[in-house]
């Protein structure tokens, strides 16, 4: 590694960096300045923003009773749907496995703006009112792909001589599958769960079509508030997303290799 | 249960999951292919009979005008993106463990926000008032507008979808082993001659799929424009948009949905067919 690299690589990597982040330094500074009109950068610190925050009931229905709700069931069901996916997958041989896996992945090609269209559509005929279960079903079909993939790394990763001991010993199939298996793969279980919560949380294309006006998601909520010109309390907002979702990032990158993910 | 083996263990397994998507989404996108061929009605949503009105609307020169759009916006967003993320894409493959862990968590980090937040930083950074235009102030330049543009479209849809070109690339890059960049440049080849030879053609697969991420993410989005944008310029998926939700016409919505679907896959279609025939051993180069 003692080859000269040009020192004119840098200023592009310089410049993606400050595009991706500079947007959420931004946000974050914006939340705690003091001026109502999103100045940057800000001319003294206040926490107003938070409190108007938790005093608005529309922002703490949207991220606690919407977003953090669908959030977590999504990631719950989806680590359910996923593993045993997953599981049937590797652990399987049968005819048309390849294409199943193939049709497993499809929702991470499809549109996400198309997908809530149709989605919405196919509710209106049924005549399915908005809910956050019209949300959950939309989310888990894009969240469960990212528990599939994470699950089934783990799973190629895994000597299965391991479970075969196991059922040697005594075991059944179910049990060494629970007392060998599930155990060891803990941490990409963990990040699947974790990465289809924040799909979940995170997803404004799906949830546009899916929230109803009682079912606004924090996402969907922010849109509108900056359309209507909001004050930072948008920022204070998007700072708690922000802070959420990089301690969960980092979760993932400690115990799973963080770029099997995306 | 324990006793007898259930044979197809792998259908029950696999089976929730798949029942889910034929549900979710093989029948929604099927209904909206057959509403896509029923006529509009304002009082019924559709009428019963058979047509292809809605596609025959559908190229009428405003909607021909907003594909246009669409693609062309699409496709300099993609440039960029290769622009500024093969350098990056090269930095991180060849980047020391420590050093790739950290750049891979500031590339998705911000990839998982949601992409309204990461608008809204960009509206008060193009804003009137906002960072860019301090600082050409400070300078004693003349503020410009770029808030509500095509550019800060642009602008947007590079940074949003920036990780899906540099993640591929770097995968590919990743693969070619350093001894070739030494033995190109052993061979007398200075840095951007070897760049050029060697980690190029050996990367193209990597380029193509993040070309292909980009592009059609690029073409379906509606967040970016409908945040960035100018009103009176806008992109295929505001439109399916407010045919959905403001004007009801589903049936042209649900035409439109289709035609972006066929036309993003035939791009797909032609990007793959190229780079079978690029990569394709005919001769030497």
């Amino acid at each position: 590694m003692s080859r000269r690299r040009p020192w004119l690589l840098l200023p592009f990597v310089g410049a993606v960096y400050i595009g991706l982040l500079a947007p959420l330094v931004v946000v974050v500074a914006v939340s705690f300045g003091p001026s109502p009109n999103f100045d940057f950068p800000p001319h003294g610190f206040t926490l107003d923003w938070f409190a108007a925050f938790f005093a608005s009931s529309a922002y703490v229905s949207a991220f606690f009773r919407v977003s953090l709700v669908v959030g977590l069931i999504a990631g719950v069901l989806a680590t359910l749907l996923g593993t045993a996916a997953a599981v049937g997958l590797v652990r399987f041989r049968f005819f048309g496995r390849e294409a199943l896996e193939t049709f497993f992945l499809t929702p991470l090609l499809v549109p996400e703006i198309l997908l809530g269209a149709a989605l919405y559509l196919f509710y209106a005929r049924l005549r399915m009112p908005a809910s956050i279960w019209t949300l959950l079903w939309g989310h888990l079909i894009i969240c469960t792909p990212y528990v599939i993939r994470s699950v089934t790394a783990g799973l190629v990763g895994m000597d299965p001589r391991l479970e075969e001991a196991a059922m040697s010993l005594g075991a059944n199939r179910i049990q060494a599958f629970f007392k060998v298996t599930l155990p060891l793969l803990r941490s990409s279980l963990l990040s699947g769960a974790i990465f289809a919560f924040i799909i979940s949380f995170s997803d404004i294309n799906l949830a546009l079509f899916l929230s109803g006006p009682q079912s606004t998601s924090l996402p969907v909520h922010l849109f509108s508030q900056i359309q209507w010109q909001g004050d930072p309390t948008i920022a204070a907002a998007s700072t708690l997303q922000i802070v959420i979702i990089g301690l969960l990032i980092l979760i993932v990158q400690r115990v799973f290799r963080l770029r099997l993910m995306v | 249960m324990e006793g007898q083996k259930a044979r197809p263990i792998w259908a029950v397994l696999t089976g929730p999951y798949a029942l889910f998507l034929v549900l979710l989404l093989i029948v929604p996108f099927g209904s909206m292919a057959v509403l896509s061929l029923h006529p509009y009605s304002p009082t019924k949503i559709a009428l019963p009979e058979l047509t292809f009105d809605n596609y025959r609307q559908i190229a009428a020169l405003y909607y021909v005008r907003l594909f246009g759009r669409t693609l062309q916006l699409s496709l300099v967003s993609t440039v960029i993106c290769v622009v500024f993320g093969y350098p990056l894409a090269y930095v991180l493959a060849r980047a020391r463990p420590r050093m790739q862990t950290l750049g891979l968590f500031l590339l998705i980090m911000p990839l998982m926000v949601s992409t309204v937040i990461r608008l809204f930083g960009w509206i008060v950074i193009l804003g009137r008032k906002g960072l860019i235009n301090q600082a050409l102030v400070a300078l004693g330049l003349d503020p410009v507008k770029l808030l509500y543009t095509d550019t800060a479209v642009v602008i947007g849809l590079v940074n949003i979808f920036m990780p899906f070109m540099v993640l591929p690339l770097m995968a590919a890059i990743e693969r070619i082993p350093p001894s070739l960049e030494e033995a190109a440049q052993n061979l007398g080849a200075n840095w951007y001659q070897m760049f050029a030879k060697t980690i190029i053609p050996l990367s193209l697969p990597g380029l193509v799929s993040g070309c292909l991420l980009v592009y059609s993410l690029s073409l379906s989005a509606f967040v970016t424009p409908a945040l960035l944008g100018s009103p009176r310029a806008r992109m295929v998926g505001q439109q399916i948009y407010d045919e959905v939700l403001v004007s009801f016409n589903w049936p042209i919505a649900s035409a439109l949905a289709l035609a972006l679907v066929l036309l993003t896959a035939g791009v797909m279609f032609f990007a793959l067919l190229a780079t079978r025939r690029a990569t394709q051993p005919k001769g030497a180069r």
